[in-house]
């Protein structure tokens, strides 16, 4: 992206936050939407660590690490390109049609749609608990295991990214797909927080495989902690860079369903 | 006369979604993939413990499956039809709902009947099957079964009103999305979808007293696995009741309120 152009995405993001912050009320409880995702989702894994200890050979500081690295990706993935959950409805209202007469990449309108100010909640209280799971943590915290972790939380916010770029590409021919992002979102949702080990090695193999949830932030956390997985440790280990590649195969998913776009009327 | 009108209002919904076979297979193949997934989880964290907060491992599994199968009761997609209120209340058609000979309350009402209806022959259908696949626990007696089933009428029943409301919001604030948004967290957190709520801490089954939510689903849920104990029926139902009545006085003053904000073409 030239410097041009991040100035104009910068100019459009400013008037985005003006526009949500025109309606004040909707603006704050936005916020709180953000953040109350974000804790509905921890008071489930931490009553379920309270209730279950020693969650699939786990300690309750270890497993605290992967809600945290989950809920980051996902705070960092709504902010920065969560807008695919919309191009279902904006395929039905017709505008994709209309970010493609304009001069600037259509999935870049998209993002630039509007300023997701729920994001800010979600990023307030994911920040909140990746403090507290490294503060309760036994780990040592040398400069390898914190790189890898800043990593991992990118890889994470990636691989989120390239599931719903993927739907976000299905839309484009069958708009129906849209149904799947909501799914898609409660799943990563409830079981993304915790040890997948917990699961049958069938529907552990199904998160991991076909719906490569165990890459976001298990894989990764068991990496830092030590623990062993269903997948060798070389697999786990390369999960933040599993996280780039899906974006990038996404993205050439997303340019081959547009070059084929119809719209909605045919 | 009424009946047929009745029944042309109901069936909107419902079949837009008999006209679109990709999002029936996908309701089905998503339902099915969740009743597995948290079935499993609850097999998986029962593995190594026996009864938790007063709940076996067959009790919880069969509350989370039951739960899942309930939340397809009211998860039809409207806004694909432009048919919720926040899109009327956008697009200025909501003035068209008090040009028609049948009053918007009721519309609202046979709309929500005919979602209602549909969602249950999924959740019915749904718990055949996992009955017969022995996911789910038979009721342990006829008398339970017929608390439960009242129960889950009243639940549903404050469910409608708790949505109903939500939707008013929209003639007062224009925009309610984000209302919405954290209703629905509100609604799994605290009426159990999540977690039963008895794995929850006493302070937060005391606060979760004080609201509608456990009416909606932890309560007959809970009467259907036996977790409370049909003497305690009583006292649930007409709990239930209560927020039926309190919630049908608040939404009747509220449509009352929301018709003199309606206005066409700018006023």
């Amino acid at each position: 992206m030239s410097l041009r152009a991040l100035r104009i995405v910068w100019r459009i993001s400013l008037l985005n936050i003006r526009a949500a912050m025109e309606y004040r009320t909707e603006f704050l409880l936005n916020i709180a939407a953000g953040a109350i995702w974000q804790v509905s989702v921890i008071v489930f894994a931490t009553v379920l660590l309270a209730r279950f200890t020693g969650m699939g050979g786990w300690d309750s500081s270890d497993v605290l690490l992967i809600p945290a690295i989950r809920m980051l990706a996902h705070g960092l993935f709504v902010l920065l390109l969560g807008r695919m959950h919309l191009v279902g409805r904006q395929i039905q209202e017709g505008r994709i049609d209309v970010y493609l007469l304009r001069p600037m990449p259509v999935h870049r309108q998209v993002q630039l749609a509007y300023f997701p100010t729920n994001a800010i909640g979600d990023l307030m209280v994911a920040a909140g608990l990746m403090a507290g799971a490294v503060s309760r943590s036994d780990l040592h915290w040398t400069a390898g295991r914190v790189s890898y972790l800043i990593a991992a939380v990118i890889g994470g916010m990636l691989l989120e990214a390239a599931l719903f770029t993927g739907l976000a590409s299905a839309a484009l021919r069958f708009p129906a797909a849209d149904y799947w992002s909501r799914w898609l979102e409660e799943l990563l949702g409830t079981f993304g927080s915790y040890p997948l080990n917990v699961l049958p090695k069938a529907v552990g193999g199904f998160l991991t495989f076909a719906l490569p949830l165990a890459f976001v932030a298990y894989f990764p956390a068991a990496v830092l902690t030590g623990h062993d997985t269903a997948v060798p440790h070389w697999l786990a280990a390369s999960s933040p860079l599993l996280g780039v590649l899906a974006y990038l195969g996404a993205r050439v998913l997303w340019r081959w369903a547009l070059r084929h776009y119809t719209g909605v009327n045919g | 006369m009424a009946v047929l009108h009745a029944w042309r209002a109901a069936r909107v919904t419902p079949l837009g979604e008999l006209h679109t076979p990709p999002r029936m297979t996908a309701v089905l193949l998503r339902l099915t993939v969740q009743v597995v997934l948290v079935a499993s989880l609850w097999h998986g964290l029962y593995a190594q413990t026996g009864t938790t907060a007063g709940l076996s491992r067959e009790q919880a599994i069969s509350y989370a499956v039951m739960a899942v199968l309930a939340s397809r009761l009211r998860e039809l997609d409207q806004f694909t039809g432009r048919d919720t209120v926040i899109q009327h209340m956008h697009y200025g058609t909501i003035v068209y709902w008090y040009l028609r000979p049948l009053p918007p309350q009721r519309y609202y009402a046979l709309r929500a009947l005919g979602e209602q209806l549909y969602g249950l022959a999924w959740a019915l259908g749904g718990y055949a099957v996992c009955l017969a696949a022995g996911v789910a626990e038979p009721p342990r007696s006829a008398a339970v079964a017929g608390v439960f089933a009242v129960s889950m009428l009243l639940g549903q029943w404050v469910l409608y009103y708790v949505l109903l409301v939500l939707d008013q919001l929209c003639f007062f604030t224009i925009r309610n999305n984000s209302a919405l948004l954290i209703l629905i967290f509100a609604q799994n957190l605290l009426s159990g979808v999540y977690a039963p709520l008895w794995y929850f801490p006493d302070w937060f089954l005391t606060l979760s007293g004080f609201l509608p939510f456990q009416a909606t689903l932890s309560v007959p849920l809970s009467l259907y696995v036996g977790r409370i104990e049909l003497s305690e029926a009583g006292a649930e139902l007409a709990v239930q009741a209560a927020w039926v009545v309190v919630l049908a006085l608040l939404t009747r003053w509220v449509w009352r309120r929301a018709a003199r904000r309606v206005i066409s073409q700018g006023g």
